[in-house]
């Protein structure tokens, strides 16, 4: 697989179609993936992919990251859930579809995180989102590199978020509250979870606007509820479930419980799953005359 | 506890709207016995306070040879200098300072004096000319060119039509192609060029520059053709501050904090600073 | 001071004796799958499973909010209040010797020319209780950056477990000597053989990094703008999980709360990594794209530091890389300088 991936990025880079290739590669060591920008076709070989392939490396295609811009038209290794975000990137307007070339990769499921990792990919080393995953077999691309994999996700989605949301929905709002109380006193605020977001794309993102200051800048309990509820709220309805905020945080808080949540109440309300068509616009973005609400009318 | 963040109170005694947007104060410490003890040197800058909203860093622009009183332009521009724009005559705000070092006008003693300013650059530049000025007698020729976009942006115009009455003092005010109004008896040009037209002489000379970076660049080279040393040419920087006292890491180009060991630098200095700024 | 001994048995007995001193007692916790320093009650509570927590104990002495003043606007104009700190007593336990060495980094910058007393009267009442390491993990590089797990510099009390289950105890500083005699009822002598010590586990000091090389080719001023800063670190997408886990990281934000009839002024802790940083308010920003942002930490870190307060601005602790989202690893780029300079 890795052969073939190096292959397609030399011709990639050799006939210009592309100028650089955002992929993985090893760290020094060789104990875990890092991203990486291949220019040149005899540095291919430093290619890899493998389950420690975690990140979502369409962040890299966002205008916060104008110096990769500025490396030319990027060709990007994609999994399937990687390649959710980037519909949302093109139906947002924010990348345009022939501007990148889609490397999509067959997929069996990555590790939640790097270092679980002990040379091999046991079930319970992986993410709920691979468990439940439909688009192991990439669905928007320019190439696919690997085999066809038959591999059906359950009718239901299961896992530990699932439980845990329903654990959380049979609370009382008052214990619910509490929860999250509890959970987001751990925020340190330093916006890994942000950054990481492909889909939270801003240049000036509202804890920066000061006039007026929206969002209090403190690590304490009324700035740690503001910014984790903004954050959540800008992304519903376009949030893929890709997990790159909770495995970014430092401090362990349970970003994936809200973001399902949310991806399950616009399934709910709107019949929307973001991620695998570029040609919608998200729910939240749209507005329609058969809408359910009347508050807009 | 000495607590570094802690703002003296301040009352706004005079407020004088310069331009559209931009504002002077006259500041007096609540403080009485803080009044007759307050000290700074030209060049030296404070924090300036909008209570709720914060504060904002710039320089003090009256000259210490006139006490009691501290004296601040800015613009609008944010949070704080536009809370700070907000107040007027009688409101109290909060200043932190003096912060940073100083023009060295002690080693001018008997040097010609050359100040280079353009738009909001002339504030910090009016402490040193104003210095000057009350010891006028210590130096030598006195030029001042000062320019803006348009005569409307022009700030301290009295006090330019003052300095421009004085017969020790030579003046030269100019706005940007197109900014002149029908009856503007000043220079049409850019700062650099007028800066070339004055010609000030380079032996035993000082010349102090403020005003947007891309000012500073030509005269930089005028001041070269002119035959002026880097040693002699004096310049304040301005970065982005919080603390005012080198602990918050934000002012720092490379290892030096503008804030406790700038913000003024000669332009020798500046051309040894390789990091970003 | 002879080297006097604690039972682990006995934690908790240590416990209560700092407790009804008045002081807090600071160690590490599990939490929420992270080990991390917390105030805890009971000797229950603590781990001995960890090689280092996720978190700093830096919180306990520059925490990540402070009110510096309030101040209420009212019709005769602002009262304000500066805030008069009287800090409690901590005893943090269980800290590693290469955080122990970052306080003295800390200080360094909080006391140059005028003292934070924020910071300082809450660092001199801190005692430092360090652990030696006794297992390691593969981001440890302590003994890259001329530490080790049997430094004791920035410790106050220095432990060492021993095969029996107890910890040997040195006094290092004043401070040290002086919490074993107010808590002497906890610690005993050794009876006539002299315990066997579990060995300390070292980190093997990575060959290909000469700190020495760093420093020079730091100083030499085209590297400034050596194409290896992009190259490393354009994969830096500029969280600040780095800076706020980093032992010696400052930088810090005032800003002001509340309405607009009254509130608190805040110091808190502020990231060089974040893109508006440094940005001033006509727009320009004098680091205005990553990879200068990532070039200033390092830079802080492996010169600005040591050049201007012969302090080290690395402690070798390994959190910056264990957090990181992009697993840039700050050893590496170590490496490839000691390369390149070769």
């Amino acid at each position: 697989m890795e052969k073939a991936l190096r292959e397609k990025a030399r011709e990639l880079l050799t006939t210009g179609e592309a100028n650089v290739i955002i992929g993985y590669e090893w760290n020094r060591r060789k104990t875990r993936a890092t991203p990486a920008f291949i220019t040149k076709a005899d540095e291919v070989d430093r290619l890899i992919f493998n389950p420690l392939c975690v990140n979502n490396l369409s962040i890299y295609l966002t205008r916060k990251n104008k110096d990769i811009l500025r490396m030319g038209k990027p060709a990007i290794v994609a999994k399937g859930c990687d390649i959710k975000n980037i519909v949302v990137l093109i139906s947002e307007g924010q990348v345009k579809r022939e501007d990148v070339v889609i490397i999509g990769m067959s997929c069996n499921g990555v590790v939640y995180k790097q270092g679980l990792w002990k040379g091999e990919l046991r079930p319970e080393i992986m993410p709920v989102k691979c468990h439940n995953c439909d688009v192991r077999n990439p669905h928007l691309t320019d190439f696919v590199i690997g085999d066809h994999i038959d591999f059906t996700p359950p009718e239901t989605p299961r896992g530990m978020v699932f439980d845990k949301i329903a654990a959380l929905d049979a609370k009382t709002p008052g214990e619910r509250w509490s929860f999250w109380l509890e959970e987001f006193s751990r925020c340190i605020k330093c916006y890994a979870c942000r950054q990481a977001c492909s889909l939270c794309y801003c240049e000036r993102c509202i804890t920066e606007k000061n006039v007026p200051q929206w969002i209090e800048t403190s690590a304490h309990q009324r700035g740690n509820i503001a910014w984790n509820l903004v954050r959540a709220m800008h992304l519903a309805g376009r949030c893929t479930f890709c997990g790159e905020c909770e495995r970014s945080c430092p401090a362990n808080i349970k970003l994936n419980l809200v973001n399902q949540k949310l991806v399950l109440t616009v399934k709910d309300a709107f019949d929307f799953k973001s991620g695998y068509d570029e040609k919608i616009h998200p729910p939240m973005i749209v507005f329609s005359p058969d809408d359910t609400e009347n508050f807009i009318k | 506890m000495e607590n570094l963040y802690l703002p003296k109170l301040v009352t706004i005694e005079d407020a004088y709207l310069e331009t559209p947007d931009v504002k002077s104060f006259r500041l007096v410490f609540k403080d009485e016995a803080l009044r007759e003890s307050f000290t700074f040197k030209t060049g030296q800058f404070g924090l300036y306070s909008a209570f709720g909203l914060g504060e904002s860093t710039f320089c003090i622009s009256n000259a210490p040879t006139r006490k009691g009183y501290i004296q601040c332009t800015f613009r609008k521009t944010g949070r704080v200098t536009g809370g700070l724009f907000d107040l007027s005559i009688g409101d109290t705000m909060g200043f932190r300072g003096p912060f940073g070092n100083h023009f060295p006008i002690d080693e001018w003693k008997g040097k010609d004096i050359t100040f280079i300013a353009g738009g909001i650059g002339l504030p910090p530049v009016r402490s040193v000319i104003l210095n000057c000025l009350d010891r006028r007698e210590d130096f030598g020729d006195i030029t001042i060119v000062y320019g803006s976009r348009c005569v409307e942006d022009l700030v301290y115009k009295n006090e330019l039509q003052h300095w421009n009455d004085r017969d020790d003092v030579a003046l030269y005010q100019t706005v940007d192609p197109g900014g002149e109004t029908p009856d503007w008896k000043g220079e049409v040009g850019f700062v650099p060029m007028i800066l070339e037209k004055a010609a000030p002489k380079p032996k035993n000379s000082i010349a102090v520059i403020c005003g947007p970076p891309i000012m500073i660049k030509f005269s930089l080279s005028v001041l070269e053709e002119l035959g002026f040393s880097d040693n002699d040419v004096y310049t304040t920087l301005e970065n982005k501050m919080k603390c005012g006292v080198g602990k918050c890491g934000r002012c720092n180009v490379g290892d030096i904090y503008i804030c406790k060991e700038g913000p003024v630098y000669t332009a020798a200095e500046i051309k040894k600073m390789y990091y970003d700024f | 001071m002879k080297a006097m001994y604690l039972k682990k048995a006995e934690l908790g007995k240590l416990i209560s004796s700092v407790q009804d001193s008045g002081a807090l007692f600071v160690g590490p916790v599990v939490d929420a799958g992270n080990v991390v320093y917390k105030e805890i009650g009971s000797a229950s509570e603590l781990t001995g499973d960890y090689i280092i927590p996720v978190t700093t104990y830096k919180q306990w002495v520059f925490p990540q909010t402070e009110v510096v003043a309030t101040f209420a606007v009212t019709k005769e104009g602002v009262d304000l209040d500066g805030v008069d700190l009287d800090p409690p007593d901590v005893v943090v336990f269980g800290a590693r010797a290469c955080e122990a060495a970052s306080l003295a980094s800390l200080r360094s910058v909080f006391t140059w020319g005028e003292d934070d007393e924020f910071y300082t009267r809450r660092e001199d009442r801190i005692t430092v209780i360090t652990v030696g390491c006794t297992a390691i993990d593969d981001e440890c590089f302590c003994t890259t950056v001329e530490l080790s797990p049997a430094s004791t510099t920035g410790s106050d009390i220095y432990l060492r477990e021993t095969t029996d289950d107890e910890y040997m105890a040195v006094a290092v500083t004043k401070k040290g000597e002086a919490f074993i005699k107010a808590h002497h009822g906890v610690f005993h002598q050794k009876r006539a053989a002299e315990p066997e010590l579990v060995e300390l586990k070292l980190p093997e000091p990575i060959k290909g990094i000469k700190k020495e090389k760093i420093s020079a080719w730091l100083a030499r001023t085209d590297n400034y703008q050596s194409e290896l800063w992009p190259r490393l670190t354009r994969k830096c997408f500029g969280c600040g999980a780095c800076t706020f886990s980093c032992p010696t990281c400052h930088c810090f934000d005032i800003t002001d709360e509340g309405t607009a009839f009254g509130g608190e002024r805040r110091k808190n802790w502020d990231a060089c990594q974040f893109d508006h940083f440094t940005a001033h308010a006509s727009g320009h920003n004098p680091r205005d794209t990553q990879f200068k942002r990532w070039r200033n930490r390092f830079m802080c870190k492996f010169k600005y530091y040591p050049d201007k307060f012969k302090t080290t601005g690395c402690v070798g602790c390994g959190r910056c890389i264990r957090v990181c989202p992009v697993r840039l690893d700050i050893t590496e780029v170590m490496e490839e300088i000691s390369q390149i300079s070769e």
